[in-house]
């Protein structure tokens, strides 16, 4: 295996020899947030797990404002915490510049080198940016690994009805629809998962990709669900994080989430092909209810980019969409105001068609994918109108609704995957038609 | 008397009868060349047609951008009618050269020298005139889509403008190539290119004043963008 951990912590690391939980931090300009970060992430290894041998590892990525000191810096309110009577072992702290193409992945990466070479029994990582983060996150995340054969831990939040629409338009649907598994926050970003997963995942050849990006949350659940890991979900309550998300504009989140979803679905489609039977992923946690902060969204706004967005990319969807997608997604660009919908069988229509081309390189796929966000932003408009006076129940039940949708549509994406779209095929018959007219003569 | 009729009528038609003698088995050679080569070229085409048929080339092709291109353009039944008669094309040129070269003269020997050291020039025309719409294309749609993302209302415009400047670039650089008006060319397009780009830009400090203030304040007002990412998350 390639070497590519800095030699300080290659050092370090022989020096500390082994260590059972690793929690890992990846950074970048967040000394504004990841102390609150460290001194939860440290107090939840003390308290929860005083006789475990724990490293925090913060892969940092050239942070221009001081990250790292804050990381080491960062102090434990150690005597709320050790009031419990068992034998505590301090957690030590490294803080190391990762090596690789900037973004997430390559943070994790280090972290899961990390936990390879220290033998970890498990691992957790949590974004920098957390400020709804508390020390029991530790125990939710990790636990279910030690205690109950668990691979990987997905978290579960309460989110408000509107945040996270590519999670809940196209990742969760998606990944539910191929893979059988409710796993309800795919790309959470805090996850908790075994030293033989982390290890499973350095096997991998795909740290040159977006998935060294910030591809990488989605291309960890999707292996872990993918490869046969056991998985769990722990719920985590609100998750609530810092705004500035810097670079992080949609056409890239489409680039980095949606596309590597796309391309796992080339990687996997030995497994998913085959039918599936839904399976419950065992939830760990306490559910609680907790308040959500409001969100607002300028509808209109979606709605014009939408029609814009068919009214001029015409011509690149005729490249790898269906007539009859197309003809409905004109018809639904003449529709204004509260009567807008994009409904789930066209949407679930153009998901399958989308990944379909996408696999089938019908075009560059940056391209496909920018060429995606108008469309995404139309149906997330739909959406917001129909969900406006629902509560949080009934929105989880509209998904619920969606997901089924996506299930039961699936052969259309088997239809899709390898074959000619229904246009290109009716071409190439009317082809072979007439050179079978054309040997006979 | 006797001298000036033979000087007159005998001696010319003696050479002129001395000349077509001589160029005659040429001549002859030049036309079997022409009528069997362009025999050769027809069943050539015929064969590669139906092999290509019966290869199913036409289903294989249909699925390409080339293929579409062929099935638009009206000229031609079908992508392998439209290759058998490329490979006809080429034999002909073939042809032409071997006749040319059989009628054995210095003029028709200087062509077929001048013509084959022209060859490589014309290879790389082409290859910059495939290369170049390929770049033009990818480039157009590159821009439509960032413009459309953007929410610009004249993004097919600029995308056109970039697929025509891009074009413009490569039919300059082939010509080039094949040695063809070289400074005519060359002034025109910058005085073209340079013509466009002046009037865009009076048009937008013109026209466009309050529009270009407000993008440039737009991207320059710290806090704008992350105000849009702060109501809504995506992930």
């Amino acid at each position: 295996m390639e070497a590519f951990l800095p030699a300080e912590l290659e050092s370090r690391l022989k020096e500390v020899g082994e260590a059972d939980i690793i929690a890992g931090i990846p950074s970048y300009n967040n000394a504004r947030t990841i102390g609150h970060v460290v001194r939860a992430v440290a107090a939840g290894l003390a308290k929860y797990f005083p006789e475990r041998r724990s490293i925090l590892v913060n892969s940092d990525g050239a942070s221009k404002d001081g990250t790292p000191e804050v990381v080491l810096k960062a102090e434990v309110d150690t005597d709320s915490l050790f009031l419990v009577a068992h034998p505590v072992r301090p957690v030590q702290r490294l803080s190391t510049p990762y090596h690789g193409i900037p973004g997430k992945g390559s943070a994790f990466r280090t972290i899961f080198e990390v936990a390879r070479r220290l033998n970890a029994k498990a691992c957790l990582v949590v974004d920098s940016d957390l400020r709804s983060i508390t020390p029991q996150w530790v125990d939710l995340l990790v636990r279910p690994v030690l205690e109950r054969n668990i691979d990987f831990v997905a978290p579960y939040y309460l989110r408000h009805k509107y945040d996270g629409t590519i999670t809940n338009g196209i990742i969760y649907p998606l990944t539910r629809a191929l893979f059988g598994k409710s796993v309800r926050q795919p790309i959470g970003g805090d996850f908790g998962f075994s030293g033989r997963l982390a290890a499973h995942y350095l096997t991998k050849d795909v740290w040159e990709t977006d998935v060294a990006r910030f591809g990488i949350d989605i291309w960890m659940t999707v292996t872990a669900m993918g490869d046969g890991f056991h998985i769990g979900q722990s719920y985590l309550g609100a998750k609530l994080h810092d705004a500035k998300d810097p670079g992080a504009d949609l056409t890239a989140m489409f680039r980095q989430v949606v596309g590597s979803l796309f391309s796992l679905m080339g990687s996997y489609q030995a497994v998913w092909k085959e039918p599936k039977a839904p399976e419950a992923v065992p939830m760990f946690g306490f559910p609680f209810d907790v308040g959500v902060e409001p969100i607002t969204v300028d509808v209109n706004r979606m709605i014009r980019a939408y029609a814009l967005g068919v009214r001029d990319l015409d011509e690149v969807y005729r490249a790898f969409l269906s007539p009859e997608t197309r003809e409905s997604l004109s018809a639904w660009a003449k529709v204004e105001g509260e009567t807008f919908r994009i409904p789930d069988v066209l949407w679930v229509h153009l998901i399958y068609e989308y990944a379909a081309a996408h696999h089938q390189k019908k075009m560059d796929r940056d391209h496909l994918m920018q060429s995606l966000v108008p469309l995404y932003l139309g149906r997330t408009a739909s959406f917001v109108l129909e969900v406006r006076e629902s509560n949080a129940l009934q929105v989880e039940e509209r998904i619920e609704q969606l997901c089924r949708v996506f299930v039961e549509e699936k052969p259309y994406l088997l239809a899709h995957w390898s074959g000619a779209p229904p246009e290109k095929a009716e071409k190439a018959e009317k082809v072979e038609k007439e050179e079978s007219r054309a040997i006979a003569d | 008397m006797q001298s000036l009729i033979e000087k007159a009528f005998l001696i010319p038609f003696q050479r002129l009868a001395d000349q077509f003698s001589a160029i005659l088995p040429g001549l002859v050679t030049v036309l079997v060349v022409l009528v069997v080569g362009g025999a050769v070229a027809f069943l050539a085409r015929r064969i590669t047609e139906k092999l290509l048929q019966l290869l199913r080339f036409d289903r294989m092709m249909m699925e390409t951008e080339l293929g579409s291109m062929v099935a638009r353009s009206g000229m031609f039944r079908a992508p392998s009618d439209f290759a058998a008669r490329l490979l006809q094309g080429v034999l002909w040129v073939l042809i032409i050269l071997i006749a040319l070269e059989a009628a054995a003269t210095e003029m028709t020997h200087n062509l077929v020298v001048r013509f084959v050291n022209y060859v490589p020039d014309l290879i790389t025309a082409l290859l910059v005139l495939l290369l170049g719409s390929l770049v033009a294309k990818f480039l157009a749609r590159s821009a439509l889509l960032a413009a459309v993302n953007a929410q610009w209302w004249g993004a097919r415009l600029v995308a056109g403008a970039v697929r025509v400047l891009v074009l413009s670039l490569t039919v300059v650089v082939a010509l080039e190539q094949l040695r063809i008006g070289r400074t005519a060319l060359l002034v025109a397009f910058a005085i073209l290119f340079a013509g466009v780009v002046i009037a865009l830009a009076i048009a937008f400090g013109l026209a466009g004043r309050e529009m270009a203030r407000e993008w440039l304040g737009a991207r320059t007002r710290p806090g704008d963008k992350r105000e849009e990412e702060e109501v809504f998350r995506h992930l």
